[in-house]
């Protein structure tokens, strides 16, 4: 996909990193945590 | 059309009646980064996107949105409902009390309603998709916050699993922008 490719950056123009799956949690688990992607949890740390 | 299906999307569990965390809590409900604002938003922003994938994100995750808004009401509820008058009154929730019960209302955590000033529709995808990229992170912060604000093992769990969901709706919108912004550029409309 072109616009996966750093080449294809534009000024003044936002961009995010495509997402490829690589690999999942078990639908139990991925019901739980938010997300099936481990790579898309982010860990909380409270400021408490 | 919607189907809707008689259960929460995540349990909304609490440790014990906290009527200062359901007075903070409600900015989720009506509140300008809440799930009220964000589902209405990206529902009334379908219409004027360009592509069927755009449109179908946002069909998508404003629907998503509701069942967030139903998991906020019922955290607010449970939270209050079982509080006496003088319960309501100590932690200043007279004045909601006064125009609600225990009711729930859209309004963010002082007390001001929601209003659809909170949110934009501008006809234009790509400032559209921004918006809604600014409003997952927004309400993604908010959900810290509020983590922040309570001890509640059984609440700071809900809170994280909705919180994990506007990080990866910020992903979603993000794919989606890359993805209107190739059909502009391939068209040549800058």
């Amino acid at each position: 996909m072109e616009t996966g490719n750093p080449m294809y950056m534009r000024l003044a123009q936002a961009q995010v990193p495509f997402q490829f799956y690589t690999n999942r949690w078990e639908p139990m688990k991925a019901l739980m945590m938010g997300t099936v992607f481990p790579e898309l949890y982010r860990v909380y740390q409270s400021r408490k | 059309m919607w189907h809707y299906e008689k259960k929460l999307q995540y349990p909304a569990k609490v440790g014990k009646a906290d009527l200062k965390m359901a007075k903070y809590l409600i900015s989720q409900y009506g509140g300008p980064d809440g799930e009220l604002g964000a589902a209405l938003r990206y529902l009334n922003q379908r219409y004027t996107m360009p592509t069927g994938q755009s449109k179908g994100v946002l069909n998508d995750i404003g629907t998503e949105e509701l069942a967030h808004l139903e998991i906020i009401a019922t955290l607010v509820y449970k939270l209050t409902k079982d509080a006496c008058v003088d319960e309501l009154k100590a932690v200043d929730l007279g004045a909601r009390y006064t125009d609600h019960d225990r009711a729930l209302f859209y309004t963010d955590a002082a007390g001001n309603p929601w209003t659809a000033a909170y949110i934009q529709t501008k006809g234009d995808a790509v400032a559209d998709l921004h918006e809604d990229m600014a409003a997952e992170q927004k309400a993604r912060a908010t959900y810290q916050w509020l983590i922040d604000l309570t001890d509640d093992p059984d609440l700071k769990d809900t809170l994280n699993f909705l919180r994990v969901r506007e990080i990866v709706h910020f992903q979603r919108f993000g794919e989606t922008l890359n993805l209107v912004q190739e059909c502009q550029n391939a068209k040549h409309i800058f």
